[in-house]
C-alpha cells in the first residue's frame, strides 16, 4: 500500500530561485490496484516518484509504502519497491543474466534464491532467448523486458513505473502493460506515470490529474468521466489542464 | 552488508574488462608504452652518445703561432678540424666555427715571469654541435694545462723533459646491480603514482558519471543498497585497477629492462638490472595502499560530482596532472627529506617508497607518510559516500 501526505518538493535554481516541483499532493494506492498519476511533461509525476522511491528527499510531507515512511525509513522503503523509469537504461557491457544477478545481490537476495527467480521469470518475460546476449546488443523491445524482470526480481509488493511505455513502439508497449496487469492480478500495488490516456484508460483503476505539482483531479475513470458529462478520460483531462489556466 | 560490497565490485570490474579504454589504461599502457617508452629514450640517448662522438666539429685558434702544440694536439683529436684565426670572431657561425680556442699573445714569456695566464675556449651551450665541441675539447685543455706548467717549470730550472702523467679524473664505481637498486629507488616510486593515478581515472569517472549519463543511476539508487555500500564497492573497485596498473606498471619496467633488453642486443647496452626483493616488494605495496584508496575516492568523489563525462574526465586529468607533480617532487629528492613532506599526499608515498627501496627507512617518516595517507583516504571515501548520497550533487543540472 502506498499512502502519500502532503508531499512537496521544492528545488534551488541560481538563477530561479525556489522552484516548486510538487505542491503538497496526498492520495492512497490500495494492493491488487493500478493508481495512474497522468499529467504533461513537467507536471511533477516522476519528482513525485522519485520520492516514492527514495531517490530524493521530500521537502515536507511522506509518503508510506507498506507503512514505512520514505523519510524515516528509506532503506525499508526500498526493500518493498520496484522501480522502472522510461528514461533509465541498462549497463549495455553485460548479459542480461549477469545484469539480474547484479541486482539479485544488490536486493540483498543469496545467489542460489536470484539463480531460481531467474529461471521462473525466463518464461513470464520471454527471457530465456537474449538472457545470454549482452545488453548493448539486444533489441529496445529485448531491454524493456529486461527491465521489468529486474523490477519484480526480488518480488516487491510496491511497483512504481514511471512512463515505462516511453519509447516503445506499439508491440512493445501493449507487452509492458499485459505484464503490469499480471502484476496487479497478484495483488501488487502500482502506481503508473504516463501522459498517453489511452493506456491509463486500460489499466488504471484509479487515476489522479496533476498539474504544476499540484492534483486536480482524483478517483476512478469511469466517476470523473461520468462527473463531467461522459467525456473521455482525455477530454476530461484536457479541461481539468484548462481550468487552471493553463493552455494545453 | 559485504556481499553487496563486493557485487558492486564484482560488476564494476567485470563492466570495465569488456571495455576497450579500461583494458588500454590498466594493462597497455603501464606494461608496453612506459616501460617501452623509457627504454626507447634510453636508446635514443645512446644513439645520441654515439653521433656525438663521430660528430666533427670546427674550433678556431686564435694565437697559434704563441703555443703550437695546443694546435697540434687539437688536429690529434678525432672529429677535430682546426681552423686558424687572427681574433675572436664577433660571430661563431659566421666565421663558420664551432668554438674557439684562444692564447693569450707573449704567452711563454708570461710564464716566465711567473704571471697567471688564461687560455680560453669559447662555445655556446645553446647549440648542440659547438657543446659537442667543448666535450672533445675537454681533454686538450687539460693537455694545454699541463704544457703550460711544465713550461712554468722548465723556466724555473726544473728537469721536466720527460713530466710524468699525471691522471685526475672522476671514475664511477657502481657495479650494475647497485645502479640498478639506484636507478629502482629513482624511478619505481614515481612511476608508482602516475600509474596508480592513471589506471584509477577511467573507471572512477565511468563507474560514477557514467552511470548518469547512461541513465543507469536512478535504477541504482533505488535499490536497498546503502549508498555508502555502493560508493565503497565502486572505490574498491577503482583501487583494484589502480592496484594491479601500478602493480603491472613495476613487472612492465622490469620485463623491458631485464628481459626484452637482454633478448635484444640494441638495447642491451641501456639495460638496467632492476631488482627489488619481496620484504621490499611488500612494504611497496603496504605503502601504495592508501595512496590508491585516497586516489581511487578523490576520483570518484569527482565522478559523483561531475554532471557529464567529459566534465568528469577534465577534473580527473587535473588530479592526474597534480600527481605526476607531486611524484617528481621525489624524483629529485636528495639525502633524507624532512618530516612535514611525509604529511603531503602522493608525494609521502613516492619518498617512503624511496627509502624502502634503498633500505633507509625512518619509522617516524613511515608512520607520519602511511598515518597521513590513511586519514586522507577515509576524509575522501566520506566525501565520495555524501557525494554520492547528496541529490542537489547527483542531480544538478
Amino acid at each position: 500500500m502506498i499512502e502519500v501526505l502532503d508531499l512537496r518538493k521544492t528545488f534551488y535554481d541560481r538563477k530561479k530561485g525556489e522552484v516548486p516541483a510538487v505542491r503538497g499532493i496526498s492520495f492512497t494506492c490500495q494492493p491488487g490496484r493500478v493508481f495512474g498519476l497522468l499529467g504533461r511533461n513537467g507536471a511533477g509525476k516522476t519528482t513525485t516518484l522519485r520520492m516514492l522511491a527514495t531517490i530524493l528527499v521530500p521537502t515536507s510531507g511522506t509518503a508510506r509504502i507498506e507503512g514505512f515512511d520514505v523519510n524515516e525509513r528509506p532503506g525499508e522503503v526500498r526493500r518493498r519497491i520496484g522501480y522502472l523509469s522510461g528514461d533509465t537504461k541498462l549497463y549495455d557491457r553485460l548479459t542480461g543474466r549477469e545484469l539480474l544477478q547484479y541486482f539479485g545481490a544488490l536486493a540483498g537476495m543469496p545467489g542460489p534464491a536470484v539463480t531460481a527467480r531467474i529461471h521462473d521469470l525466463e518464461g513470464t518475460f520471454g527471457l530465456a532467448e537474449f538472457l545470454e546476449k549482452r545488453v548493448g546488443k539486444m533489441s529496445t523491445g529485448m531491454k524493456q523486458r529486461l527491465s521489468l524482470a529486474r523490477v519484480v526480481l526480488h518480488d516487491p509488493p510496491v511497483l512504481i513505473f514511471d512512463e515505462p511505455t516511453s519509447g516503445l513502439d506499439v508491440m512493445g508497449a501493449r507487452d509492458v502493460l499485459r505484464i503490469v496487469q499480471d502484476l496487479r492480478s497478484r495483488g501488487r500495488t502500482i502506481i503508473f506515470s504516463t501522459h498517453i490516456m489511452t493506456e491509463a484508460e486500460r489499466i488504471c483503476d484509479e487515476i489522479a490529474i496533476i498539474e504544476r505539482g499540484s492534483i486536480l483531479a482524483h478517483g476512478t475513470v469511469d466517476a470523473l468521466c461520468s462527473k463531467n458529462g461522459g467525456c473521455s478520460l482525455e477530454d476530461l483531462f484536457v479541461k481539468t489542464v484548462e481550468e487552471v489556466g493553463v493552455g494545453v | 552488508m559485504g556481499s553487496r560490497i563486493w557485487a558492486v565490485w564484482r560488476k564494476e570490474l567485470r563492466d570495465a574488462l569488456r571495455d576497450g579504454r579500461t583494458i588500454v589504461a590498466v594493462f597497455v599502457v603501464p606494461f608496453v608504452l612506459y616501460p617501452g617508452l623509457m627504454l626507447f629514450m634510453g636508446w635514443i640517448e645512446s644513439q645520441n652518445k654515439k653521433e656525438e662522438s663521430s660528430l666533427r666539429v670546427r674550433v678556431g685558434i686564435v694565437g697559434e703561432a704563441e703555443l703550437p702544440q695546443a694546435a697540434e694536439r687539437m688536429r690529434a683529436t678525432p672529429g677535430v678540424e682546426v681552423v686558424p684565426l687572427t681574433r675572436v670572431p664577433d660571430s661563431m657561425e659566421q666565421a663558420g666555427v664551432d668554438a674557439v680556442l684562444t692564447v693569450p699573445s707573449a704567452v711563454r714569456a708570461s710564464i716566465a715571469r711567473g704571471d697567471s695566464v688564461k687560455v680560453e675556449l669559447l662555445y655556446r651551450d645553446a647549440d648542440h654541435k659547438s657543446s659537442a665541441a667543448d666535450g672533445k675539447m675537454k681533454p686538450v685543455l687539460d693537455d694545454i694545462r699541463r704544457a703550460l706548467t711544465v713550461e712554468w717549470a722548465r723556466s724555473r730550472g726544473a728537469a721536466a723533459e720527460q713530466p710524468p702523467a699525471i691522471v685526475v679524473e672522476d671514475r664511477d664505481v657502481s657495479s650494475k646491480a647497485e645502479m640498478g637498486r639506484f636507478m629502482a629507488a629513482l624511478l619505481i616510486p614515481y612511476l608508482l603514482v602516475f600509474m596508480v593515478a592513471a589506471g584509477s581515472m577511467h573507471l572512477a569517472i565511468d563507474a560514477t558519471t557514467g552511470e548518469k549519463e547512461r541513465s543507469t543511476l536512478e535504477t541504482l539508487l533505488a535499490t536497498s543498497t546503502p549508498r555508502s555500500q555502493l560508493v565503497l564497492g565502486k572505490c574498491l573497485a577503482v583501487i583494484t585497477a589502480a592496484l594491479t596498473a601500478g602493480f603491472i606498471g613495476i613487472f612492465g619496467l622490469w620485463f623491458n629492462f631485464n628481459v626484452l633488453a637482454a633478448a635484444m642486443p640494441a638495447l642491451s647496452s641501456q639495460s638496467l638490472q632492476l631488482s627489488i626483493r619481496p620484504d621490499q616488494a611488500l612494504f611497496i605495496f603496504v605503502t601504495v595502499l592508501p595512496t590508491a584508496v585516497f586516489l581511487g575516492a578523490t576520483l570518484v568523489a569527482i565522478g559523483c560530482f561531475a554532471r557529464s563525462m567529459r566534465e568528469g574526465q577534465t577534473y580527473a586529468t587535473y588530479v592526474y596532472m597534480a600527481s605526476v607533480f607531486l611524484g617528481l617532487g621525489s624524483f629529485r629528492q636528495l639525502g633524507s627529506p624532512p618530516i612535514q613532506r611525509f604529511a603531503i599526499p602522493i608525494l609521502n608515498t613516492a619518498l617512503l617508497q624511496r627509502e624502502i627501496l634503498t633500505d633507509t627507512v625512518i619509522p617516524m617518516h613511515a608512520t607520519v607518510a602511511i598515518g597521513t595517507s590513511a586519514v586522507m583516504a577515509a576524509a575522501m571515501l566520506v566525501i565520495a559516500t555524501r557525494l554520492f548520497s547528496n541529490e542537489s550533487v547527483l542531480f544538478r543540472t
